[in-house]
């Protein structure tokens, strides 16, 4: 197991360079500069070139990347253009609203997903499972952008039980925080609650059909204890590596959703660093978003092996 | 002002800045000020920081107006107003004299007087920092001597009758001294005690929101003699999402916003919990031609494009009718308007099928909606005449760049947001070698005429002067103008006393929250 847990902590070394190698390609590829960004109503060519100068803009590229790279071994990420402070504390002040966001996606996801799944797949042709099927296929269809909105327009503007955005720190508010929270985790959570619905339902059909359900059956077990104790362990497995994938859906979708509700988070950060071409920030956040991938899949390995005893990685 | 200044795009400019024709110019006020309470303003990008002298944005001079004083100000018909300055004087073309406000204290206890001025306007001017953007602001200014602690005396390089207009603007924004050299690095995020404007600063929790608290000491009084500021305090917040602005100011989760899309307009309109007032900008929309290049090295072709193009169809189709239709770069807001220019007023395809036809041209545009829908247009419009244009959408900094830096165009749409003296809307634009000057234009006649409109310091000849330069630009089609954007202010019922001025900026002094 540690022998395994190193292999793969290693191997995300070589693919976090990658990223950083691709991140970097693809920000010096997009057209327009920071210059023109900063100066905005006070360009003049001089100061742009001062501004280049300061960035390190007027080095070859490959030098730029090698610059980036040291100091990257260091620890040190740069600083965002726009206001000077260093990537790593813009992106920390950030990070405490996206992880709240995420869990509490991740969270309405796996609650709405796995009791609806199951009740479907147990209820499979009735008239539950085409409700349950239809508001897969809603779910999936509806872009959260979307969701965000007719979620405002309805518990914002036509109920008025929800505040229809902005932020308020759980230290400051706990139920103004929380009121904040529900809208923009349902509109980031749906997508993913409706694809592990159908993980849940298919993979609940399959263990249903299984042997050893019948024979559990037949020892006399009820449906329940089969269900809870037999069948739904083993038809999580899928539903798990889908979470994991999740993960980075929630955190591309964040992007949206942040913006849309006015969430202070890494999403909407890197929303605006894009914008302004504050590139040393975008390429620290999409660093850490692929660490944050690679360490969830990781996870999502490690249980695995909780689940399943059949699974060993030594 | 002379400010070097910058382009935005006519999609920008129309939706960022859409408001109605013909709107009021001051806010309604019932009955007597209320005073406390707490005002929330939506604004429609995160500020960089909170120092004027990197400042490049429109939403930081929404705060700064509110934190910070200027040495002069305005009025809504762009009147200039003692501010820190009770008095100026031009006692000759090279020399200004400033007599000083002498009952101001900056936030933080340290005296307002000649010496802060000094030091403040030096710090502009010989800032190492590479986003200084003062410099080139106040770059007619050769030193500033004190002469006694309430009189500080500009020296000039040159006449400059726009330094007056910088005044008003961040260049002439007073910080604490004391403030500016203890707080160092820390006075763009969090400049405690740095000025002596209405309101002081609280906290900034980037991204979320920005609050001041009232000046308890604040230098001013309303005609009662109480006073101001009304409100206890102000939280600016940002949202980028013009959808979720428009919901946050009707669940009243905002107060006051600066802007909603064109396409909402009618609707805020509609909601009586809502109030919209708006007023002409000094900005304008439109697109510039490339005078160096064919096809427009030939007079005759720049002509024929300005002579097809529909303003009047622009402005309703894309800009929902916010605004009105543009015949120069001098406004309606300015004191410099001149309301008989209509050189090109209506479209007459004829006309210029006359004048030029048969040749094509590519007009780059931003890639957003608004800028490809005016494209589109002006493409129908030009039709007409027998030109052809081929759109080329483009990312605005590419645009920009190509536009800008490189004059690698044919035409280009690309507005400006306008400036309070007619010189920072024209100078740099047309002067030849100006640092705006896109096109490359150059004509000795409009050289000679902004020269002398920057050595005048009569207003009623600096106003003849700008126009007859405005004739010969619109009329040689170096610009060709299709918008005059309004600026708007969405309010609920429950703010009261604001003035609209057309520099799209809110003074919150005597705002009030009934």
């Amino acid at each position: 197991m540690v022998e395994y847990l190193i292999r793969r902590l290693g191997l995300m070394v070589p693919t976090a360079l990658l990223v950083t190698m691709g991140v970097f390609a693809l920000i010096h590829l997009t057209p327009g500069d920071p210059a023109t960004v900063i100066l905005a109503e006070s360009y003049t060519p001089e100061a742009a070139a001062a501004i280049d100068r300061d960035l390190g803009l007027d080095k070859p590229l490959p030098q730029q990347y090698l610059l980036y790279m040291g100091r990257l071994l260091h620890g040190d990420l740069g600083h965002s253009v726009r206001n000077k402070l260093p990537v790593t504390q813009a992106i920390g002040e950030r990070l405490p609203a996206t992880i709240e966001l995420g869990i509490a996606a991740l969270l309405w996801s796996l609650l709405v997903a796995i009791p609806l799944g199951t009740l479907a797949a147990l209820r499979r042709g009735r008239a539950l499972d085409f409700v349950a099927s239809g508001l897969t296929v809603a779910g999936i269809s509806v872009p959260n952008f979307v969701l965000g909105i007719l979620l405002i327009l309805f518990f914002g503007l036509l109920l008025r039980v929800l505040p229809v955005g902005g932020f308020a720190a759980l230290t400051d508010s706990v139920p103004d925080n929380l009121s904040r929270l529900v809208m923009p985790a349902i509109a980031l959570g749906t997508f993913g609650a409706a694809t592990n619905m159908r993980f849940t339902r298919s993979s609940m059909i399959e263990v249903l059909n299984q042997d050893y359900i019948r024979t559990a059956r037949a020892k006399g077990a009820g449906w329940w204890r089969v269900v809870n104790r037999h069948a739904l362990k083993n038809a999580l497995i899928p539903v798990v590596t889908i979470v994991g994938l999740q993960v980075g859906a929630i955190l591309e979708g964040a992007l949206v959703t942040e913006t849309v509700f006015s969430w202070p988070g890494v999403g909407k950060l890197a929303v605006e660093s894009i914008f302004s071409k504050d590139f040393p920030v975008v390429q620290g956040i999409v660093l850490m978003a692929a660490l944050a991938f690679m360490f969830a899949n990781l996870l999502v390995d490690l249980v695995y092996a909780w689940l399943d005893p059949r699974i060993s990685y030594s | 002002m002379r400010r070097a200044g910058v382009l935005i795009a006519v999609a920008l400019l129309l939706s960022a800045c859409g408001g109605g024709g013909g709107g009021t110019t001051s806010g309604t006020s019932n009955g007597t000020p209320k005073m406390g309470g707490t005002l929330k303003v939506s604004q429609e990008t995160e500020i960089n920081g909170l120092d004027p002298n990197t400042s490049g944005l429109v939403v930081e001079r929404e705060i700064y107006y509110n934190l910070y004083d200027s040495l002069l100000g305005i009025d809504a018909k762009l009147n200039f107003v003692p501010e820190l300055a009770t008095s100026w004087k031009f006692t000759d073309d090279k020399t200004l004299v400033l007599t000083l406000r002498k009952d101001v204290k900056f936030q933080d206890g340290t005296d307002f007087n000649a010496d802060a001025v000094k030091f403040n306007l030096d710090r502009y001017m010989t800032s190492t920092d590479p986003a200084a953007a003062r410099k080139s602001d106040l770059a007619s200014v050769q030193s500033v001597a004190v002469q006694d602690p309430a009189t500080v005396v500009l020296h000039l390089k040159r006449a400059d009758a726009t330094l007056l207009a910088t005044l008003v603007d961040r260049a002439g924004m007073m910080l604490s001294p004391t403030a500016v050299r203890t707080l160092g690095t820390k006075l763009p995020t969090a400049p405690e005690g740095a000025g002596s404007g209405p309101f002081q600063f609280v906290e900034w929790k980037r991204d979320d929101h920005l609050t001041l608290k009232k000046n308890p000491n604040y230098w001013r009084k309303d005609k009662a003699g109480r006073q101001l500021p009304y409100l206890d305090q102000v939280i600016y917040r940002p949202i980028t999402d013009l959808n979720a602005t428009l919901a946050a100011l009707k669940t009243g989760d905002v107060d006051m916003a600066r802007v909603v899309a064109g396409k909402d307009v009618a609707s805020v309109k509609a909601d009586s919990t809502l109030v919209y007032k708006d007023t002409p900008s000094l900005g304008y929309g439109g697109f510039v031609l490339n005078h160096s290049v064919p096809p427009f090295n030939d007079p005759a072709k720049a002509k024929a494009v300005a002579l097809a193009v529909d303003r009047a169809q622009i402005l309703k189709n894309v800009g929902f009718g916010i605004g009105v239709v543009s015949t120069g770069p001098i406004t309606s807001a300015s004191w410099a308007f001149d309301s008989s220019e209509k050189i090109y007023d209506k479209p007459d395809p004829d006309k210029a099928k006359s004048t030029a036809t048969g040749f094509s041209f590519t007009l780059k545009t931003a890639n957003t909606q608004d800028s490809i829908q005016t494209g589109q247009l002006i493409q129908a419009q030009l039709a007409k005449a027998g030109i052809t244009v081929n759109l080329l959408p483009e990312e605005f900094g590419k645009l920009t760049l190509e536009t800008r830096v490189q004059h690698q165009f044919e035409a280009s749409l690309q507005g400006w947001s306008g400036r309070i003296d007619p010189d920072g809307n024209m100078y740099a634009f047309w002067h030849t070698g100006g640092s705006f000057n896109d096109g490359l234009y150059s004509n000795p006649q409009v050289d000679q005429l902004l020269e002398q409109g920057r050595a005048t310091t009569d207003q009623a000849k600096r106003k003849q002067i700008y126009q007859d330069a405005q004739k010969i630009i619109v009329g040689d089609a170096a610009y060709v103008f299709t918008t005059n954007p309004a600026v708007p202010q969405i309010t609920n019922k429950k703010v009261q006393g604001f003035t609209l001025i057309p520099d799209g900026i809110n003074r919150l002094a005597e705002v009030w929250k009934s």
